[in-house]
């Protein structure tokens, strides 16, 4: 009942998502993408969905697989740790603002009440360089990806884990315009996330077979062959945007954020196995 | 000497074509009543292109378009300038029409609650 008037109080602050039969809970959301995956991909096992497209695709597996036996990611984790260990000008060093050590990749995204905003792994290393008088980190590839690389490596076998707290109606209304913008059709192509990774997931785009959304946010950053190097997840969400003929949003930007932790809530109880590698 | 200031101001041109509004070029030219038509059809097309902005639904290209029109004015080539300005013009309310359709959310009938 409580979570009930919350979310009346969200719509009512948010005003942009209609009631009645739309008015559902994350919980709702998340069962009602795992049926549809699973009725889709009924002989997957839950746990591999961490693996995207190649959770569904036998051929590309076989080639994923002989990839990750020299994983093209390592590189970049080793130039993370080396950032990790490094003191910045004052002396201090990322191991002062995360205490607990690397392995917080699963801590995040979370709502920083504080802050009154969804706050990412990128981000928060970027604050902690900026609270040390360091430049912030461009976000969607780079050196970024060499510590973020490393945490997500550190942070293997954790589970997603993402909270939508109750005492705070903003961090619901957050979800709600992550969710919102994931259903939203843009762009000349007029698609939105859900026509390609939901509606048609396991269908083909030009060589790529549609993954599902559900395990998308467990291995950031990810090596991309395409790419020929590592990006982060909000690069990934500027390649979908720019495909459907859509202007991308600015990375680590609210709307992106706020898609992160509507995408990632759908992924609660999946592993963390970042880095990952991609065609 | 001189010629040296004037290429100089060439280059600034040059490089600030890709910025929009009015540039010192168009300025020189202004009394040519075209290029103040065709100007006005590419701060219109930026117009649009916000209001698209306005609701997040901005399509890719569309400022693109909208800098190759200026930089097609600059050039002299008044035909090319319109017709990007109009196809940039027409993204920007299309764009505008389809963020404000997509207003409301609404879960797709696939998605099984
Ligand atoms: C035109 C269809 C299309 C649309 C629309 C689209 N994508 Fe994608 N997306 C792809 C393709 C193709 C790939 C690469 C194959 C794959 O992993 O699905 C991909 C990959 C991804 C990946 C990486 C998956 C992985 O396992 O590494 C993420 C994350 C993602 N998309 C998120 C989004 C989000 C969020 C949206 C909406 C903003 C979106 N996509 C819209 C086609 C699309």
């Amino acid at each position: 009942m409580k979570k009930l008037l919350n979310r009346v109080a969200v719509l009512a602050i948010a005003g942009t998502v209609s009631m009645g039969a739309q008015a559902t809970t994350p919980e709702e959301d998340r069962n009602a993408f795992n049926k549809l995956y699973k009725w889709r991909f009924s002989g997957v096992p839950m746990e591999e969905f961490v693996n995207g497209a190649y959770a569904i695709d036998p051929i590309g597996r076989e080639n994923w697989e002989a990839i990750e036996e020299f994983p093209p990611y390592e590189p970049f984790i080793d130039e993370g740790e080396v950032m990790w260990e490094t003191p910045f000008a004052n002396g201090k060093g990322y191991k002062d603002c995360f205490p607990d050590g690397p392995a917080i990749a699963g801590n995040y995204p979370h709502w920083d009440k504080e802050q009154g905003m969804v706050m990412t792994l990128p981000l928060a290393l970027n604050q902690c360089r900026e609270a040390n008088g360091e430049k912030p980190l461009k976000y969607k590839k780079g050196s970024i990806t060499n510590i973020v690389a490393y945490t997500a490596f550190q942070s293997r076998g954790q589970v997603t884990n993402v909270v939508i707290p109750d005492d705070d109606p903003r961090a619901l209304a957050a979800y709600e315009n992550g969710r919102k913008f994931y259903f939203t059709r843009r762009g000349q192509l007029n698609f939105s996330c859900s026509t390609c990774h939901l509606q048609n997931t396991g269908m083909k785009v030009r060589t790529e077979i549609l993954s599902p959304t559900l395990g998308q946010t467990t291995h950031w950053p990810t090596y991309r062959s395409k790419w020929g190097t590592v990006g982060t997840l909000h690069r990934r969400f500027t390649g979908c945007n720019k495909n459907i003929r859509a202007k991308p949003f600015k990375a680590q930007g609210e709307q992106y954020r706020n898609l992160e932790y509507f995408l990632t809530y759908m992924s609660n109880g999946l592993e963390l196995n970042g880095p990952g590698a991609r065609k | 000497m001189q010629v040296n200031r004037l290429y100089s101001v060439l280059l600034v041109t040059a490089l600030l074509g890709g910025g929009v509004g009015t540039t010192l070029a168009a300025d020189a030219k202004a009394a040519d009543p075209k290029v103040v038509e065709v100007q006005k059809m590419i701060d219109g097309a930026e117009k649009a292109r916000k209001k698209a902005a306005s609701v997040d639904s901005e399509w890719r290209d569309t400022g693109k378009f909208i800098k190759q029109a200026q930089a097609a004015l600059k050039a002299g080539d008044y035909d090319k300038a319109m017709k990007l300005a109009r196809k940039a013009e027409d993204e920007g309310n299309l764009g505008y029409q389809q963020g404000v359709s997509q207003q409301e959310l609404h879960l797709p009938s696939y998605l099984k609650y």
